[in-house]
């Protein structure tokens, strides 16, 4: 079936399959492989989008349920030699080591801040609950968040 | 509404069905949109089937064991997109059943996590499948003496879950074409949603233990300790567990919990 969305202020179409994820149309038929797909169970939040405004795992919701919505990856967030500031958080406070998490996070963190803009720790902590990273204890992905949150 | 046709699923958040699609679990033909025609939101004490964790969560008007039940189930991007009622259909957590092995819910004749690996399985009612209902909301909703309204009628929360025997594996007593459109609830005094886990935030419930007081005494549900979520009528009722040797230490968390969900709501 055909679909038709806004992926990052534009409008696109993709054929897909009805079982077929968002996460899968992205990255295959969208040419947006910036969402990662590592465990596709809703477990890890690597994958982790804008779907009308709202913080979703791009891995369990269905491409024939975006059709007609508006979706923002990590792409959409800024642009090429001119980064989000979340983005350069990350960077400054060394949050990134394999950097599998880090488009989820990024989103995430993008979103939580959206909603609180001066977060207190246990709201960071809460915001980022849904994605995992093997890598680097999380401690330097709270110090990106307060670094961008200032 | 109503009248999904054979082969076809509703799918509300997608959150539970979308892997289960995937994986070959479930089947299905056509797949329909439930969020176009199930209720949402919150009205008083009736809850909209297609109303999503988080704004349960979210929402001051809902008791506090409801409320905890949600915050601390899943993740808030799960809990962004999964729905009231989907939460209370979803399937088993039981690994043997999600990796395909050929158990007793799948229509076999072995309870493979009995004999096997069986550390988040049930204490209640496990001699046929021995699975752990994993929904803190219907522990939450039980304690609350919830009612749930369908497309064909309306019943407590407790009838639309059934124990599995060799004439039928479902675990929930509800027609292929029916769907559920409301939850009410009875305001409680107060109540507390208490959850085990494994590690802080974010996994399925060990255990989890609601409690609410009402005119008439404390009412308690449970999950995490049965195949279906689970009421006691008193603590007293743990005696009757049946716990499997790798579950023995869940009676010891659910008395605990139990213990300090009943003080925490002044029973
Ligand atoms: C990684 C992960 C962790 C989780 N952790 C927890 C946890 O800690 N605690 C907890 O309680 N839950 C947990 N969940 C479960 C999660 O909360 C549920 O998957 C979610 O609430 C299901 O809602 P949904 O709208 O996405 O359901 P869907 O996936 O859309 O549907 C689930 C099932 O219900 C049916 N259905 C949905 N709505 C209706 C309706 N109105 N009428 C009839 N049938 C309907 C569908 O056909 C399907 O069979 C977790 C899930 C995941 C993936
Ligand atoms: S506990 Fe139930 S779902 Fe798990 S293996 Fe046994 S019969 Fe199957
Ligand atoms: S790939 Fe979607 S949550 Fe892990
Ligand atoms: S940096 Fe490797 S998983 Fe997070």
């Amino acid at each position: 079936m055909k679909i038709e969305l806004t992926v990052n202020g534009e409008q696109r179409e993709a054929d897909v399959w009805e079982g077929e994820s968002l996460l899968f149309a992205l990255r295959e038929k969208l040419g947006l492989p910036g969402s990662k797909n590592a465990c596709e169970q809703g477990e890890c939040g690597s994958c982790s989008v804008l779907l009308d405004g709202t913080l979703v795992c791009a891995c369990l919701v269905l491409a024939a349920q975006a059709d007609g919505h508006d979706v923002v990856t990590v792409e959409g967030l800024g642009a090429t030699g001119e980064p989000h500031p979340v983005q350069e958080a990350f960077v400054e406070a060394g949050a990134v080591q394999c950097g599998f998490c880090t488009p989820g996070l990024v989103v995430a963190t993008v979103d939580l801040l959206a909603h609180s803009p001066q977060p207190s720790e246990d709201e960071i902590r809460e915001a980022l609950s849904g994605n995992l990273c093997r890598c680097t204890g999380y401690a330097k992905i709270f110090d990106a968040v307060r670094l961008a949150a200032q | 509404m109503g009248a999904l046709g054979n082969g076809t699923r509703g799918l509300a958040g997608g959150t539970d069905l979308v892997p289960l699609l995937r994986d070959g679990l479930v089947a299905a033909d056509r797949l329909v949109d439930l969020r176009r025609v199930i209720p949402s939101g919150i009205d008083g004490t009736a809850i909209g089937a297609g109303t999503t964790l988080a704004e349960l969560e979210a929402d001051p008007q809902i008791p506090d064991a409801l409320r905890e039940a949600c915050r601390l189930a899943a993740s808030p991007q799960l809990r962004n997109m999964g729905t009231i009622g989907g939460n209370l259909l979803q399937a088993t957590r039981c690994w043997y059943w999600r990796l395909n092995y050929p158990c007793r819910l799948h229509g076999g004749d072995v309870c493979h996590a009995r004999e096997g690996q069986h550390r988040e399985h049930a204490i209640f009612a496990n001699d046929y499948c021995a699975s752990a209902h994993p929904s803190d909301v219907a522990a939450a909703l039980l304690a609350l003496d919830a009612t749930v309204e369908t497309t064909r009628a309306a019943g407590p929360l407790a009838g639309l879950y059934r124990l599995p025997d060799d004439h039928d594996r479902n675990l929930v007593d509800l027609g292929a074409d029916e769907l559920i459109t409301r939850i009410h609830y009875e305001r409680p005094e107060q109540s507390v949603y208490l959850k085990a886990m494994d590690r802080k935030r974010w996994a399925f419930a060990l255990v989890g233990v609601a409690a609410a007081r009402y005119d008439d005494g404390v009412r308690l549900g449970l999950a995490g300790v049965a195949p279906i979520p689970w009421r006691l009528a008193s603590l007293d009722d743990l005696e009757q567990a049946t716990p499997l040797p790798g579950t023995a230490y869940k009676l010891e968390l659910a008395r605990a919990l139990g213990r300090r969900a009943i003080a925490a709501v002044g029973g």
